[in-house]
């Protein structure tokens, strides 16, 4: 059985990975976005903090020819950016909506300067041992196990962090700490838990995490770097965090749904079925805002986000 | 104006100054870290920018758009609504005017078919403010996701529609029809800038005088900086957030179509200039302050124009100038902080303490009371 | 005596002399308290008189501006909660600080000591006797959010003894209770005193006082009034000590006119004598007088030498009537519950009340700012239920508001600005398009000078004025709308005494023009001198309305306490 000339089974099969391919950087992000909207921190400085680890991430791969040092690149880039968010809006108390568009910002304009300072107007690709790992047995899954199970590393690494996230969050004194911390920071420094030290640390894994999700776009996945080439990804994946409600599971089954819905886009163009594209593309944003309408007045918001904290104070 | 010159009336200029001088300090760091000579840089930067007529009257177009986005900014962040989706609106809005515009031209006069294409620049950036807006009202959605998701159905809706229903079917790019040079908007006399800066002039005095002199701007100022006295005083609360959020999107449009009628003729796919950035930044330099806007509109055009020429002689990438966007904003949260620590209300609201007040029930999905009011932490103008 | 009693000679916790300042407020003036092990020890006082905030500091959420605190014998600095709750001090505050969206496992663990990894199977099982001890029939496992108030106290309880408190602190623990659960409250924390604990019940409920404390220290104004210890509080008279306690706190004899000889009764065991200091207020005030006389009179006349403003008798003609109110708080609590209430032409109409218990609501409710659940507002005859503020304020509604820096101004904005907010869209600060900047200018310059108000000018954010002064223009603000019924939150709040003389003047003049004034006030002395009738609130009702002759501040205060009704009281 064919489709558009291809045959079936090896449509499914590139539309499903082009699609968790998709979801696995906003997967990351989200979840570092999760645990910061978790302790009060709505972060819209995501999606430089994204196009920083990207780009650092790129040029610390093109420079070793390692992924490994493009990867920790990334992490650190975002970890840095995540930093001074806190010490804005933890610190100072500056509005987190201010401080977080001027971190995406600074970040767009940063790594455009510094790619076109850095590279010239060449646009080079990394030639790196990042190969796809074939998970023996499950790859050879019909249709499935081509897309899921013979990935890089960093996509295993992305899929493996949702359960780690979500033990930490539900299970660990620092995820209770967070939670109380997001929910009721009153009452989270009346039972002795330091909501500074809290929120920084918050920030600090959001930063990290959009990091490692734009290292995901640079190095593992096209392998080059693209002035702006996040195109939104982390302003979607914060508003993914909110319908997935701040549980790793359901960011994760919304980032997937996400990036399906994306890679039908460019599938059926492939195929030449005559469906605008821009229809379906668009159709997750508008997939974003019905699911926040939806769910307006049914989940709880982290009731502190966006509100800062002094003891004492309103 | 009546108001007394105080000597405090300029002093959250001096913030914003002492923000730009800091992120020009730290962006020539950072061009001396590449190896570039920062002084020869800036040098450059205000020779070409300011000292060229071909300079100075590049700043004076890519002036207008920003003048009427961010003046549209302005009104929705004094009101207290974030409106992020002025990308989204500008798009759509610029659509509306190059088809509107492309199908009278010529049929009717000039001035008549700029008129109704910017009418309908401004019922696009309307529409697309309208989702969000009425999101907010009847389900208390906040704003900032809905606008920033909005830009991103802009940007399909608008390549959509450029590639089919309203494309130019005579030529191969994804582009609507070309209003052509003679029918776009004449130059001010003399110049080589279009008239789309008076109408930018001409929209920051508007807003001005509504908010000066306007019951309407006088109340959705006061609910932008405190909505429980807006109650209290039995103000319509709702109705003015909307209106906020639909006449900031309509000045969105209305820049869009500036652009398609002064500058480009047509709408072309992925054509998106993003002007919402630097919006932001202007906005909150110019401390919401409408007629700040126009010098600090100037500053960014004449920073933007100088680094495009400045790229090429010394090498420095154009994208220098965003970044040093950023670095302004982030000096200014700084800098607003510090302005913030030295206020006479940083004191009254030590008074006003208690732990009774330190926490909230949790509230339902993104309600209202999920950011400080705009004005307060821009500190605005009085 | 203490060691007759059968405790340890030694407090557990001294403070002394401890001071507490926010920006003017002095809410702790050199304010002492010991602890006793083994001892209910009641902090009373009314709003505002420094209790709350004396918690605090103990608790370690403020640090005092000077002072010392002891615990056993040792000083300490107590900078944050966790400090405290190391120290064995721990806090339930009125606004319970249980996050909702947490088991009470999970709350109790929060702020513990511990591995990354949360194992919260042993303290399960300590938490789940606990919760059985204490009467709760729940799983440890149930969110926060699922319990009632009542059960939430208990948790919070629970939360301080398993981290090791000694020390327990309670703000207003029965305000959230009903009765049936105030009475098991009760019981809960004999047992906890008789375990060895040092309760401290912070209230200003004196029945619940009387009947559980071992030991009453009463702030007024911040600072210490009055300390009754063991001897006094066990023994048989209990009339006299309650009376003794409402003359402390309220009376128009307060602590500040005791003099030595009147200690001679109070017992021994008292560590240190109480700190007998005249407030500011009353230091100021000149308090020779014959006692019958009211003192606001007294005042004014000593001030200005002529008699304050004159009374003319209110009419028989209501102007405006509530019938069967009901309505919900910001919480979605109950607020007011089927109340009703004629307002009469020319009568200044006092409502007496502790915080909370409606009067608030009361105010929005008739300014057209809070909707009724049910019941009608008539003003002159027609149904203005729930037409809201502009609607109320155009027929001649006014509310100043007790928040007069959150609500009732707009801190960034002008003087004249703030004095237009109310009717900006009418003449003559606009012709509802265009605003009339001068006539703006002008009417706060004529307020300004009318009400002596203290401003560089009407350009002034209105946030840099002084309490007092942002005070009076909002006074003036209503006035100038020449409002058929005006509503007053606590207008005097904070105010020096001549601002005091001149709103409480300028509210009476208004009623003797053949209006209605709503006061609610705390100030009982005050209430009394101005009103006409004065209605008492408790727990969302009136409990109590009379005429101006038959209240006196022990009258009233007993029945803001939620003491019985007299058999004399009107009805209402």
């Amino acid at each position: 059985m064919t489709i558009g000339g291809i045959p079936l089974a090896g449509f499914l099969t590139a539309m499903l990975a082009a699609g968790l391919v998709a979801a696995a950087p906003l997967v990351l992000a989200a979840l570092g976005e999760a645990v910061g909207e978790r302790s009060g921190l709505l972060n819209l400085g995501i999606e430089g903090m994204m196009l920083s680890g990207a780009f650092f991430g790129f040029t610390a791969a093109y420079l070793t020819g390692s992924a490994v040092w493009g990867v920790l690149a990334g992490i650190a880039a975002g970890s840095l950016l995540g930093t001074l968010f806190a010490v804005l809006t933890v610190s100072l108390r500056v509005d987190q909506v201010l401080v977080g568009l001027a971190i995406t910002i600074f970040g767009a304009g940063l790594t455009a300067f510094l790619y076109r300072d850095v590279f010239g107007g060449q646009n080079p690709s990394l030639s790196l041992d990042t190969s796809r790992i074939a998970i023996p047995g499950l790859s050879q899954i019909p249709i499935i196990g081509d897309a899921m199970f013979n990935q890089s590393l960093l996509f295993y690494i992305a899929f493996a962090l949702v359960p780690v996230f979500a033990f930490v969050l539900a299970r660990t004194r620092f995820g209770l700490q967070v939670r109380a911390v997001g929910a009721y920071p009153f009452a989270a420094d009346a039972a002795g838990v330091n909501v500074t030290r809290i929120r920084y640390q918050a920030a600090l894994i959001a930063g990290a995490m959009a990091g490692v999700a734009g290292a995901f776009l640079s190095v593992a996945d096209l392998k080059i770097f693209q002035i702006g080439m996040t195109v939104g990804t982390g302003f979607i994946a914060l508003a993914l965090t909110m319908v997935g409600g701040w549980n790793p599971y359901r960011i994760l089954l919304a980032a997937i749904l996400f990036g399906l819905l994306r890679s039908l886009g460019n599938g059926l163009q492939i195929i030449g079925v005559n469906v605008r594209t821009e229809f379906i593309t668009m159709l997750p944003y508008i997939g974003i805002m019905v699911a926040l309408a939806l769910l307006a007045g049914k989940t709880s918001l982290p009731a502190a986000l966006g509100v800062p904290y002094a003891r004492g104070r309103r | 104006m009546t108001r007394a010159l105080s000597p405090s009336r300029f002093a959250p200029l001096l913030t914003s100054l002492a923000a730009i001088a800091a992120a020009l300090v730290l962006g020539g760091i950072f061009l001396a870290l590449r190896g570039k000579d920062p002084l020869a840089a800036y040098g450059v930067l205000v020779s070409r920018g300011l000292g060229t007529s071909y300079g100075i009257t590049e700043t004076l177009i890519r002036m207008a758009p920003l003048l009427i986005v961010s003046a549209g900014l302005l009104v929705s962040l004094r009101s207290g609504v974030w409106n992020i989706g002025i990308d989204g609106q500008l798009l759509v809005g610029a659509l509306l005017a190059g088809v509107a515009g492309a199908a009278i031209a010529g049929q009717v006069p000039n001035p008549v078919m700029w008129l109704i294409a910017a009418l309908a620049g401004m019922a696009g950036g309307l529409l697309w403010a309208l989702v969000p807006g009425i999101l907010r009202v009847r389900w208390g959605l906040n704003e900032i996701i809905t606008t920033l998701m909005m830009n991103y159905v802009a940007l399909n809706v608008t390549s959509w529609l450029v590639k089919g229903p309203v494309k130019d079917p005579d030529v191969v790019p994804p582009q609507t029809r070309l209003i052509s040079r003679e029918m776009r908007l004449p130059d001010v006399a003399g110049t080589g800038v279009h008239v789309g800066l008076l109408v930018g002039l001409v929209v920051v005095v508007l807003v001005t005088i509504l908010f000066r002199h306007t019951v309407i701007g006088f109340m959705l100022d006061v609910v932008g900086r405190n909505r429980q006295a807006a109650i209290h005083a039995g103000m319509p609360v709702n109705r003015l957030t909307l209106v906020a959020l639909l006449a900031s999107g309509a000045m969105a449009g209305l820049a869009g179509a500036n652009d398609i009628l002064g500058v480009k003729g047509l709408f072309q796919g992925n054509w998106n200039p993003g002007y919402g950035f630097a919006a932001f930044a202007l906005v909150y330099l110019a401390r919401l302050n409408s007629l700040w806007l126009i010098p600090f509109a100037y500053f960014l055009s004449f920073l933007v124009i100088g680094g495009e020429m400045m790229a090429r002689p010394l090498g420095i990438p154009t994208y220098f100038v965003e970044m040093l966007e950023g670095l302004m904003l982030l000096c200014f949260a700084v800098a607003a902080w510090v302005e913030r620590m030295r206020s006479p209300y940083a004191r009254a609201e030590e008074v006003e303490t208690g732990p009774a007040n330190a926490g909230e029930p949790p509230g339902p999905l993104i309600s209202e009371p999920l950011l400080e009011p705009v004005a307060r932490v821009a500190g605005g103008p009085s | 005596m203490a060691q007759a009693l059968g405790q340890p000679n030694s407090p557990v916790v001294e403070m002394r002399d401890i001071t507490k300042r926010f920006g003017p407020v002095l809410a702790n003036d050199r304010v002492s308290l010991d602890l006793w092990p083994g001892e209910i020890h009641a902090v009373l006082g009314e709003n505002g008189a420094g209790k709350t905030t004396l918690m605090n500091v103990l608790a370690g959420m403020y640090q005092p501006d000077s002072g010392t605190i002891r615990i056993a014998g040792e000083p300490v600095r107590l900078d944050s909660p966790a400090a405290a709750l190391r120290r064995g001090i721990g806090a339930v505050y009125q606004h319970f600080t249980l996050v909702p969206n947490l088991s009470i496992l999970e709350n109790v663990a929060l702020g513990a000591e511990g591995g990354f990894v949360l194992d919260l199977a042993p303290a399960e099982a300590k938490v789940a006797s606990m919760l059985a001890d204490f009467g709760l029939d729940v799983s440890p496992r149930t969110e926060i959010r699922h319990l009632a108030l009542g059960q939430r106290q208990r948790v919070e309880i629970i939360k301080v003894l398993l981290r090791g408190g000694r020390v327990l602190l309670l703000d207003e623990p029965t305000s959230v209770l009903t009765p049936g659960e105030v009475q098991s409250l009760l019981d809960l924390l004999r047992r906890l005193r008789d375990q060895g604990v040092a309760v401290v019940l912070i209230t200003h409920k004196l029945g619940e006082a009387l009947a559980v404390s071992d030991r009453v220290t009463i702030l007024r104004a911040g600072r210490n009034a009055g300390d009754l210890g063991p001897d006094v509080m066990s023994g048989a008279d209990r009339e006299s000590v309650r009376a003794r306690i409402i003359a402390q706190m309220f009376g128009s004899s307060p602590a500040a006119e005791t003099d030595d000889s009147s200690m001679d009764h109070l017992p021994s065991v008292i560590p240190t004598p109480p700190r007998v200091i005249p407030t500011k207020e009353e230091s100021r005030r000149p308090s020779r007088r014959r006692p019958e006389e009211p003192r606001f009179l007294a005042d004014a006349r000593h001030d200005r030498g002529a008699p304050a403003a004159a009374r003319d008798e209110p009419t028989s003609e209501t102007l405006l009537s509530l019938r069967n109110i009901s309505t919900l708080g910001d919480r979605g609590a109950p607020a007011l519950h089927d109340l009703s209430l004629d307002l009469l032409r020319g009568e200044v109409f006092g409502i007496a009340g502790v915080d909370g218990n409606g009067q608030k609501e009361l105010g929005e409710v008739i300014a057209g700012q809070r909707p009724v659940t049910s019941g009608r507002v008539l003003l002159e005859g027609a149904d203005i239920t729930n037409r809201g503020v502009a609607a109320a304020t155009r027929l001649g509604i006014g509310y100043v508001t007790d928040d007069r820096l959150h609500e009732g101004s707009v801190a960034e904005s002008s003087v004249a600005d703030n004095v237009a907010l109310k009717s900006i869209g009418r003449k003559p600060f606009s012709n509802g398009f265009w605003l009339n900047r001068r006539a703006m200018e002008q009417q706060a310059r004529r307020l300004i000078a009318e009400f002596d108000v203290k401003t560089p000018g009407p350009h002034t954010p209105i946030g840099m004025l002084s309490g007092g002064n942002i005070q009076k223009l909002l006074l003036a603000r209503e006035l100038a709308l020449e409002p058929k019924v005006l509503v007053c939150n606590k207008p005097t709040t904070g105010l020096d005494l001549r601002t005091t003389q001149f709103v409480i003047r300028s509210l009476r003049e208004q009623a003797n023009a053949g209006n209605v004034v709503v006061l609610i006030a705390s100030e009982l002395d005050e209430l009394i001198e101005i009103s006409d009738r004065i209605g008492v609130m408790y727990s969302g009702q009136l409990v109590a309305v009379m005429p101006r002759a038959e209240a006196d501040p022990e009258t009233l205060g007993h029945l803001m306490l939620g003491g019985a009704r007299r058999p004399r009281k009107a009805s209402a």
